[in-house]
């Protein structure tokens, strides 16, 4: 066994063994029983009014089967599901990528990346609605900065970017990436803080290359961290409306409307909110197991982050 | 110093005196709950209208005293709210809104709101026709329409020109033609001219062929129909016509002369993806020469620029259908309407019957600059100082397009199933197969007819 590996068994070593679960109530007898149930309640009651009561809601709005029938017979909703679909697994997995990647150029100890980090970080500090409708302004064919950039530099007229259905997509998807990726990218950059310097430095004693120390060591610290970033995210992004709303506007033509957008779009534009709670609803089968995956790898932590 | 203990006694001793307390006050709150009503009104678009607003809330509560707890939010989230409001059931007294075409018919529909048949009643007479037709609505539990909505104002469509534009492009806007379509193909002369002189970028017309909307691309299609002779694709009872040729010919008509001007060149084209606010934010630009965009926002947006607003923008209504008959507009209305579960009706109402005496609703229309006009016409007539004089340019041209001339109400009016078909975006979607997709014109139309009848299909009236 090198000396890595024998850092890293003593790093799994402090991984407690799962204590035995007591029921919570064990102990608390007569009065204290009573006290303990008075003092829950106002927990137990705002849980149930603000988590539980609106859940319940939703689900009760949505619960007709009609809906669903309305919903797969408007030509709309395919198309949002298959966006939904491209939005959730390219943003996401790019954008952790790209995460994961820059938290270890963050790691330089160099001053100006610690400037850079700064000036990194505004996109996620700045309000999700100006900086999405900056980016449809950014992109508008006739008046927008991209495209007066391209004419002045080269003297090029640019496309209509919003004009066409992959643009418009990609143009949601990288605004989510570039409004969300500086928060992950902190995120796994505290996680890559996290690691023991004894690894790396036993690896070194090892006689391991940079390389094969991402390989070895901080990939597989980071792996826990960066799937239960993933699967957050995942979450964060099938919910999200911002993008799709504020950048493209789910055009041309609602080619590029996600269920989100669908949603507020039903229960907004045109007053019918149940439909728009069913679109929402829709993407549960994709959502709860998503969760559950979620609360399982929280569970898990022994010997990584 | 004296240190408070809490302890069980006093725990229990302090909450069974605030549950006493809260017992013993409620017939004292309840009382005055009585007379105050929580209504809901929606921000204007100048601080104007805002002030106006407060006005006659405040003049009603020192007339009645009764009391408003009145909040004033900005449309979306006014929209949003209520319709969460009315989904959850907890509601407010009453809901004051510009134009609320899609929840009105909708709820109306579904029996969620308070007839106000009362309220309405004693001024129905001096009403305008449209502002009566977008009014009342079609309640499916009842099987009958009824009033839903207090009507205190109404909101056409005029063209917005950049008349220092027209005039430098060589061109007079004393020659702007009468007929629809004429209007259109003089506007979209000044594009080449106007770009010879070094104005790179410019268009000529803002045309929203848009497939993203939500409402301007529907609205500007509704008058395009109206002009080429199909505005019975709706009727008043609900049904749709798109089976009657005449209709057809005019979407057919009207879808072929909206595509070519794009493809023509003379219209932005990002014009396909914008939302209502493009074309707004272009025109005051000037990125553009003209467009033709709901009320008087466009222009009042900029009164604080003396140039434009007195001398450069030039508002003008459409006269004339391509036929050469009198062009009818569409007028949407705005006022005020209680949901159903409100706690005091009595008031919401009371308060609506003195908000639509015809000098409060003057007072308080003026207030707002005359974005928008009062519902009842006889107003504008015997307060021709203000509206029919006025020293601004736009106001006059307005007031005889949405008051003098003849109109037509909104077609959500008379059916939730046109608000649902617009939300669709079905006639920028017809713009965008022609553009985009190489479609035949009639195609592009009976592709989206199809479509508006199967939502048509899920309203049954009777």
């Amino acid at each position: 066994m090198s000396v890595t590996q024998q850092a890293i068994a003593v790093g799994q070593g402090f991984a407690r063994p799962r204590p035995v679960r007591r029921a919570w109530f064990s102990g608390i007898h007569g009065a204290d029983y009573v006290w303990a149930i008075a003092f829950a309640l106002p927990y137990a009651a705002i849980f149930f009014a603000f988590v539980v009561y609106p859940i319940a809601f939703g689900l009760w709005m949505g619960s007709d089967p009609a809906l669903y029938d309305e919903l797969f017979a408007d030509p709309r909703y395919l198309t949002a599901v298959v966006n939904t679909l491209l939005y959730v697994g390219i943003g996401v997995n790019l954008k952790m990528f790209l995460a994961f990647l820059l938290s270890g150029f963050f790691m330089r100890k160099r001053w100006w990346s610690k400037a850079l980090l700064v000036i990194f970080i505004l996109p996620w500090a700045t309000p999700a609605l100006p900086a999405y409708m900056s980016i449809h302004w950014f992109l508008n064919g006739q008046w927008g900065m991209l495209n007066n950039i391209l004419y002045t530099l080269f003297g090029i007229d640019g496309p209509v970017y919003l004009n066409e259905h992959w643009m418009g997509l990609g143009a949601n998807i990288s605004a989510y990436i570039w409004k969300t990726l500086p928060f992950w990218t902190i995120i796994l950059l505290a996680g890559r803080m996290s690691v023991p310097q004894e690894l790396y430095e036993a690896a070194e004693v090892d006689g391991a290359t940079g390389l094969r120390r991402f390989a070895h060591i901080t990939v597989p610290m980071l792996a826990n961290l960066y799937l239960v970033c993933t699967l957050l995210d995942m979450v964060f992004a099938l919910g999200d409306f911002n993008a799709t709303y504020f950048v493209s506007g789910g055009g041309p033509a609602m080619s590029t409307e996600v269920l989100a957008t669908l949603g507020i779009r039903y229960a907004f534009t045109v007053a019918l909110p149940r439909l728009g709670v069913a679109a929402v609803m829709s993407a549960l089968p994709l959502l709860i197991p998503l969760v559950i995956l979620l609360m399982r790898k929280l569970r898990m932590s022994e010997g990584q982050l | 110093m004296a240190v408070l203990r809490v302890n069980r006694r006093t725990m229990l001793s302090g909450s069974v005196g605030l549950a006493a307390t809260a017992a013993l006050s409620r017939p004292y709150i309840a009382n005055a709950q009585a007379k105050t009503a929580v209504c809901w009104l929606n921000q204007g678009f100048i601080p104007q209208e805002d002030e106006a607003m407060k006005k006659v809330c405040e003049d009603y509560m020192k007339a009645s005293g009764n009391k408003l707890d009145y909040s004033i939010m900005p449309f979306m989230a006014q929209n949003q709210k209520t319709i969460s409001a009315l989904t959850s059931g907890d509601v407010p007294d009453l809901v004051f809104m510009d134009a609320p075409s899609s929840i009105l018919p909708q709820n109306a529909w579904d029996d969620k709101l308070v007839d106000v048949s009362d309220v309405v009643k004693p001024y129905e007479s001096q009403l305008a026709e449209s502002a009566r037709l977008c009014s009342t609505f079609y309640n499916k539990a009842t099987k009958s329409r009824s009033y839903y909505l207090c009507p205190i104002k109404q909101g056409a469509t005029p063209f917005h020109v950049w008349g220092d534009l027209v005039e430098k492009a060589g061109m007079k806007i004393s020659d702007v033609p009468k007929k629809w379509d004429d209007i259109w193909n003089f506007l979209k002369q000044t594009q080449a001219p106007l770009r010879a002189k070094g104005m790179r970028k410019i268009y000529a017309l803002g045309l929203q062929v848009t497939t993203v909307g939500p409402n301007d691309g529907n609205n500007l299609f509704a008058h395009f129909l109206i002009a080429n002779g199909g505005e019975g694709i709706v009727t008043p009872d609900g049904k749709l016509h798109t089976d009657d040729p005449k209709v057809r010919e005019a979407a057919i008509k009207s879808v072929e002369f909206m595509t070519n001007l794009y493809k023509e060149g003379v219209v932005p084209p990002e014009a396909l993806s914008w939302n209502d606010a493009d074309d707004n934010n272009g025109y005051h630009e000037k990125l553009f020469v003209a467009d033709f965009d709901g009320t008087l926002s466009t222009e009042l947006a900029m009164i604080k620029d003396k140039q434009a607003f007195y001398h450069d923008m030039v508002t003008l209504a459409p006269e004339q259908k391509n036929d050469g008959t009198p062009m009818k507009t569409q007028v949407g209305t705005g006022g005020g309407y209680i949901p159903k579960g409100a706690k005091n009706v009595a008031v919401a109402k009371d308060f609506m019957k003195y908000f639509m005496q015809p000098q409060v609703m003057n007072e308080n229309l003026k207030g707002g600059l005359g974005r928008w006009v009062p519902a009842i016409p006889q107003v504008v007539k015997d307060d021709a100082a203000f509206w029919l004089k006025s020293d601004m340019p736009c106001l006059l041209p307005y007031v005889t397009e949405a008051v003098l001339n003849p109109t037509l109400p909104v077609y959500e009016g008379f059916t939730p199933a046109w608000g649902q078909a617009n939300a669709e975006q079905l006639w920028g979607q017809a713009h965008a197969d022609v553009i985009k997709n190489g479609m035949k014109v009639a195609d592009a139309v009976d592709k989206a007819f199809k479509r508006t009848e199967q939502i048509f299909a899920k309203m049954t009236f009777g």
